[in-house]
């Protein structure tokens, strides 16, 4: 086998790595010395904000804790929730399920399988209610992982709530992740077109920024999500440069919508992976600022500094995590998060050691959280702003991603930009090849991965605990849905579907945030907006 | 010579985390099995179909977030119910140990975990498909 001829271990020759290249490809040099960078470099909070966004970085304040999490019925996430909060998680990042990202209720035939399974089921107003109960709004901000078509729709729930609560809007703090792109599966073709016609999403994700911008000042309208690209097996310049790409085709819709670059870029942020190659990841998102800062000043005039800041949060990378020797993921975990932090990071979730056998227990949940805490608290990397800048070997490595990712950003411009080669099959192409590759480099163990393709060994490992959903948690989802469509006042219902329809059917131009919040007023679910918008476009959903 | 072994791969229901889905597909494209790639967002009906208008020999099935417990067994009940019991069924990706039991009892022929390396899936298929068509030419 492979790994046994790389690591037969001679005590007399020592032991050698199988290479010296990065996990992009970049190769390592022997050392790196003032011949390879010799510059000067801005403070932290200057532009173009390679050291970082703020000038005294953690010291200001620390990273945001910020753990994904949802499962089951809102109740069930509600208590989860404030467990996390309980342990010392600063923010919620608060996932739906598939079924919800699509726009599915839990009794169309083809949700009732995933109810609940991968983020919490949401389909009614009062759902979103239960999963906040006890929450306040306007003090800890809350993460939205809602795409579209369901952005607007489960938006628009939250801000009835808060109306219903007496909490202005003014005082809402928060993000609503809103990419039609990424939220699913990467930016894979067939994962993000199936369920509704991407055009129809891309606009209407627009038109919910458009809403938000004057009437709920502190909340982020758009959060763009380059993790799930990379947990494609792209790499990190891959990762950067389809995220950035995006990104600038988002900021240029915007702009051609009329709407002021200075209004609303500092209300974008993104969402990235943090790999096992830790010079390069810091490398990474160093260069990811200087780009993004680069593009808002010079390509579209951003005035206000604050347009130019590339403000990230991060999930440790779950490709990197083996089911072989489970606590090992561990170690990997910290040391991503260590990169993250690094790299100089607003928010950040540890991945939990026991995800590749299922989602996590609340003891690997704070056990992760626990990981970031005795970094933040125990360690003193915070203790300064941007505490590799200066090394020859991050400074070099920086440049040569910033290069590399530019150069990839460019050929994407070429062709039309990340939309148009989405749409084109490009993107989809590039995501396999890299998966193809990937596979590869595993196998042949080029890719050393300790416990699986290296030191393997025959005993499959510590046992854990496995997370279990309850038994008849999807059953009473599809229950509670179909009498609630049953029992409710049906006239208003009807009512503002049939408007809504009418809005897509005969003036596409027009906003569509305003109906569908009306619709959601009258108590329809989410699948009832979403449909109408489908049918209205003569969209078939797959059987 | 003779003919290719067909396998349909596919992931059923809304978990669309088909990294593994792809690379499998190609594992067994360049081992000299007959793919359909069915994509993701399958039903069971779907699948069903699938295996009966392009005869396969056996459905390749991925799942992530617990989705194997409510698909397969209503899909190996309708592969019984048409006649179809000795398609064999794989099911890969993440599966928890009790699970993995569940699955074989409920007739899957085999379970690829996370981490199971190529050649070990490629030659388990090999030789539950050789026997099946020994079994096929007796009968």
């Amino acid at each position: 086998m492979a790994d046994s001829q790389k690591t037969e271990f001679d005590h007399a020759k020592g032991e050698k790595l199988p290479h010296f290249r990065s996990l992009s490809g970049i190769e390592y040099q022997r050392i790196y010395s003032r011949e390879d960078w010799d510059n000067v470099l801005p403070d932290a909070g200057e532009y173009p904000f390679v050291r970082g966004i703020h000038s005294d970085m953690y010291r200001g304040r620390l990273w945001t804790r910020r753990q994904q999490s949802g499962f089951g019925s809102p109740e069930e996430s509600n208590e989860l929730l404030k467990f996390l909060l309980k342990v010392g998680q600063t923010g919620i990042n608060i996932d739906s399920d598939i079924g919800t990202k699509l726009g599915l209720d839990p009794d169309d035939p083809l949700a009732q399988g995933d109810v609940g399974l991968q983020g919490t089921s949401m389909c009614t107003y009062e759902d979103m209610v239960v999963l906040f109960k006890d929450i306040p709004l306007d003090r800890i901000s809350s993460t939205l992982i809602f795409p579209p078509p369901s952005s607007p729709v489960l938006m628009g729930q939250y801000l009835l709530m808060a109306k219903e609560q007496g909490i202005p809007w003014g005082n809402l703090i928060g993000t609503i992740m809103n990419c039609s792109f990424t939220q699913l599966v990467g930016p894979t073709f067939q994962a993000n077109t199936a369920f509704f016609p991407i055009d129809l999403a891309i606009k209407i994700g627009l038109d919910l920024i458009e809403y938000l911008l004057p009437r709920v000042p502190k909340w982020n309208i758009l959060n763009v999500n380059s993790r799930n690209i990379r947990e494609c097996g792209v790499s990190a310049v891959q990762e950067a440069a389809f995220v950035l790409a995006l990104g600038t085709d988002y900021v240029d819709r915007l702009c051609k919508r009329g709407v002021n670059v200075d209004s609303f870029a500092r209300r974008i942020g993104f969402f990235s992976a943090a790999h096992l190659d830790l010079f390069e990841e810091v490398a990474k998102f160093r260069a990811m600022r200087r780009i993004w800062a680069r593009t808002l000043k010079e390509r579209f005039g951003a005035k206000d500094e604050k347009s130019m800041w590339f403000r990230v949060a991060v999930q440790t990378s779950a490709l990197t995590l083996t089911a072989q020797e489970p606590l090992n993921n561990i170690v990997r975990a910290t040391v991503q998060t260590l990169a993250a932090i690094l790299g100089g990071v607003q928010s950040v979730h540890t991945t939990s050691y026991d995800e590749a056998y299922c989602l996590p227990t609340e003891a690997t949940q704070k056990l992760a959280i626990r990981t970031q805490q005795i970094l933040a608290y125990e360690t003193g990397v915070t203790k300064s702003a941007d505490p590799l800048g200066g090394s020859y070997l991050v400074e070099k490595l920086t440049d040569e991603l910033d290069e590399r990712i530019w150069e990839l950003m460019k050929l994407i411009e070429k062709r039309g930009g990340f939309i148009e080669c989405f749409k084109e099959g490009w993107v989809e192409q590039e995501l396999n090849q890299a998966r193809y590759k990937l596979a590869k480099q595993i196998e042949i163990s080029e890719l050393p991965i300790v416990g699986m393709n290296l030191f393997r060994s025959d005993e499959t490992g510590a046992e854990i605990d496995i997370f279990k959903q309850k038994p008849d948690m999807q059953a009473k989802r599809i229950e509670y849905v179909m009498k609630y469509k049953k029992n409710r006042n049906q006239e208003p219902v009807r009512h503002a579907l049939k408007n809504l329809y009418g809005r897509v059917r005969k003036e596409p131009h027009r906003d569509l945030v305003i109906p569908i919040l009306e619709a959601v007023e009258a108590r329809a679910t989410l699948q009832e907006i979403c449909d109408v918008m489908r049918e209205a476009s003569e969209f078939s959903i797959p059987q | 010579m003779p003919r290719k072994r067909r396998i349909i791969m596919a992931k059923m229901g809304l978990d669309s985390h088909d990294n593994a889905l792809r690379i499998v597909s190609k594992w067994l494209a360049d081992s000299g099995y007959e793919v359909i790639y069915a994509g993701v967002y399958n039903s069971v009906e779907r699948v069903l179909r699938i295996t009966i208008e392009e005869s396969a020999d056996a459905l390749g099935l991925s799942f992530l977030g617990g989705g194997h417990l409510h698909y397969i067994p209503k899909l190996i009940g309708l592969l019984r119910e048409k006649g179809l019991g000795k398609v064999k069924v794989f099911v890969g990706g993440v599966i928890p140990p009790d699970d993995v039991k569940t699955m074989k009892e409920l007739g899957v022929d085999a379970v690829f975990t996370p981490g199971t390396k190529r050649d070990e899936i490629i030659s388990t298929i090999d030789h539950i498909l050789q026997n099946s068509t020994v079994r096929l030419k007796i009968e």
